[in-house]
């Protein structure tokens, strides 16, 4: 299953090749780094913030249909947590292979506890997820 | 000012002029063309470029 990541910012394509050439940390980056001057696409997200003209901190998950299956946003001041990205992402791969399947709360990779709704499972999660 | 997708829904046509770390030429991306390949793609917004993300 292949996935892309692709970072986008409202700065241009010529400012995200000079950040990454002067920039030391960014020297393992390798995906495409999309440029959104026009904040069209930040928009789109719900992540343009007007009075700044800057992208919030937006990760969204597209699946191959081109359907959005996931979104979170954190405002400028919080860092996103890596493992929690991970962890939405190979969920919801995870769910699209196994439609019948949800991914609870602690659901970290393949092999946890999943539940499947269904009659029996109503008012028995905590049974389920003991199991 | 235009609709934001929701969860659930179809993202429109997506097309933004990138730069390629790999090449390091510049290059584009469509989101039809993720959707022909039958790819899974995460959009990754940040404020600026020479901060601290």
């Amino acid at each position: 299953m292949g996935c892309d990541i692709i970072t986008v910012s409202t700065d241009t394509e010529f400012v995200h090749l000079a950040w990454r050439k002067s920039e030391k940390e960014l020297a393992k980056v390798h995906y495409p780094m999309a440029a959104d001057p026009t904040g069209n696409v930040s928009r789109l997200f719900g992540v343009y913030d007007e009075n700044t003209g800057l992208a919030l901190r937006g990760t969204f998950i597209i699946n191959p249909e081109g359907v959005l299956v996931n979104s979170e946003v954190n405002f400028y001041n919080l860092g996103r947590n890596i493992d929690e990205s991970m962890r939405k992402f190979k969920a919801n791969v995870y769910m699209s292979r196994k439609t019948s399947e949800v991914c609870p709360s602690k659901w970290k990779d393949e092999g946890d506890k999943t539940l499947t709704p269904s009659e029996a499972l109503v008012g028995a999660v905590h049974e389920a997820l003991q199991n | 000012m235009s609709e934001t997708v929701k969860l659930g829904q179809k993202v429109p046509e997506i097309e933004l002029t990138t730069y390629e770390p790999t090449t390091n030429k510049f290059g584009s991306f469509k989101l039809s063309d993720q959707v022909d390949q039958k790819r899974w793609t995460v959009l990754f917004f940040y404020p600026a470029d020479f901060t601290f993300v």
